[in-house]
């Protein structure tokens, strides 16, 4: 089943610290957002594999943008 | 004199510049960003241009698209504001090439000043202490080693270019100086394209007081005043005031004749601060310079009766300074509070729209510089800060009640915002009695909680 790990503060993205094909845990790191210059941490709330990376560097976020896909 | 000005930033800086350039009667540009298009001070200046979308780096920081702007208008000067472009040579140099007035020190200045080894061995040269460490750029790991067997640990390592709270690491030990030399010289590479470090000694409780100056074309330098800045988190200040309770007359005199020192022989024109450190023992350390208008700027102008932008845009006018020191006199005290969108608990960060806004109206002790309107939407794509609350008295006793009084009586609904967290600040004993130092924030929250800190 397909999962998406969505965006938990509105911001700019700072960087997604996975890659396609990476195996990840819950709790595990995902991505870091940019929210008034403030990084803040995007948690993966399962454990899967990461099917897609869907944002890059400065893309904008709006709370619940999907950042990137997991196979769950 | 400057006939239509852009100033190529956002938020409250914008309507302070914009108040001045009105008394002056210097037309107006002001730029925005897509998410920034309701800004209130839009309306305020004589014209607004779109310059890209939320990313900074197409928008506050798109030099292409700022001097653009400048030219489409017919702008003759160029002023940045804090943060951004504010110190960038590059950006400087291409103002100028576009045929426009730099609001600030020159290109040539900027790009030398942005080394930190460079300035401390400036300041060593004319007498003015720095914080103990190394002048020359480290070559190797072996000379942490040394250095370290000589005065101790812990060291700074920090980055010949680094800035804003970054490019600073630890060395514990002998053991952790080649890790630690190799991962500061990759950072500064990656970061800031230049990998070069120098060692700095730890100054034991330091207390935050920088100076303001003034400098002309004309070989002048005139200090205003200090002010103390040692209330901050994470490096980030969040209340400033002056004179500082610490600072004696003598000490004082001491500091503006090493500023003059450190600024004639740096060649600098424009409004400038010089950072220092106050060690526990009284010792006062040159720590940087900061080449633009300061965000604190405000407690000054009320200390002093001078008004800092007006000052700058006469310097790069190419206008002599109108005063010399002898005339500078500080008068009563003046404290501000930065409101920060953020918890007031935990600092993190609150964006969203204010729904409903009020607060005191300013007179001769209260002055609001802020950006705000019933409505606004607060970008999460910024800095944090909403508004500064700066307050004047006679006594700091008064100032500091006054101030508490006008954060208390300061309403915005919608974000949350560091007003609790700067009366806990205003009302703590130590804050007072005037005993603290830069950990006093950290302190202050280990009484309750370290969360987010």
């Amino acid at each position: 089943m397909e999962k998406s790990v969505n965006a938990n503060m509105p911001g700019l993205t700072a960087r997604v610290v996975v890659n396609e094909g990476d195996k990840v845990t819950k709790g595990q790191e995902v991505a870091v957002i940019n929210c008034m210059k403030t990084e803040i941490q995007v948690l993966s709330e399962d454990d899967g594999v990461v099917k897609k990376v869907l944002v890059k560097e400065w893309d904008e976020l709006q709370v619940g943008t999907p950042m990137v896909v997991l196979e769950v | 004199m400057i006939k239509k000005l852009l100033i190529a930033n956002r938020g409250e800086i914008v309507s302070r510049i914009l108040r001045t350039c009105r008394r002056m009667g210097i037309a107006t540009v002001a730029v925005y960003s897509e998410p920034d298009g309701k800004a209130p001070y839009l309306r305020e200046a004589d014209e607004a241009v779109l310059i890209g979308p939320a990313n900074p780096v197409q928008s506050y920081l798109n030099m292409e698209a700022l001097i653009g702007a400048a030219q489409k208008t017919g702008a003759d000067a160029l002023h940045p504001g804090y943060g951004f472009l504010s110190e960038r040579g590059l950006f400087a140099e291409a103002v100028v090439q576009a045929g426009l007035i730099w609001v600030g020190p020159s290109p040539q200045v900027l790009r030398t000043i942005s080394s930190k080894s460079y300035c401390r061995q400036l300041a060593h040269a004319v007498a003015v202490p720095v914080i103990p460490g190394t002048l020359d750029l480290l070559q190797d790991a072996r000379e942490i080693v040394q250095y370290g067997e000589q005065h101790g640990y812990p060291l700074f390592v920090k980055l010949d270019r680094g800035g804003g709270g970054k490019g600073i690491e630890v060395v514990q030990s002998a053991a952790e100086a080649e890790e630690v030399f190799k991962r500061a010289s990759s950072i500064g590479r990656m970061a800031f394209g230049h990998d070069g470090c120098y060692l700095e000694s730890v100054v034991a409780r330091p207390r935050h007081i920088e100076v303001q100056f003034l400098a002309d074309g004309f070989g002048n330098c005139v200090c205003l005043s200090e002010r103390e800045c040692s209330i901050q988190r994470r490096h980030q200040k969040i209340i400033e005031e002056g004179p500082s309770v610490v600072v004696t007359p003598e000490e004082r005199r001491e500091l503006f004749e090493r500023t003059r020192r450190l600024v004639l022989r740096m060649g600098y024109h424009g409004a400038g601060t010089i950072e220092n450190l106050r060690a526990a023992d009284g010792q006062f350390y040159f720590m940087e310079i900061n080449a633009r208008l300061q965000v604190e700027h405000p407690v000054t102008e009320f200390l002093t009766g001078h008004d800092i932008v007006q000052h700058q845009l006469e310097i790069a006018s190419g206008e002599r300074l109108p005063f010399q020191q002898d005339h500078v006199t500080l008068r009563g005290h003046a404290l501000e509070a930065r409101v920060y969108a953020e918890d007031p608990e935990t600092f993190f960060p609150s964006p969203g729209t204010i729904s409903r806004i009020s607060f005191p109206a300013e007179d001769g002790g209260l002055r609001i510089d802020h950006a705000l309107a019933d409505g606004f939407v607060v970008p999460p794509f910024y800095d944090p800060l909403l508004a500064k609350v700066i307050a004047w008295d006679q006594t700091r006793p008064q100032a500091v009640a006054r101030l508490a009084q006008a954060l208390r009586d300061f309403r915005i609904e919608g974000v949350k915002t560091t007003i609790p967290s700067n009366l806990k600040i205003l009302e703590h004993p130590r804050f007072l009695e005037g005993d603290f130092t830069t950990a006093f924030i950290h302190e202050m929250l280990g009484e309750k909680t370290t969360a987010g800190i």
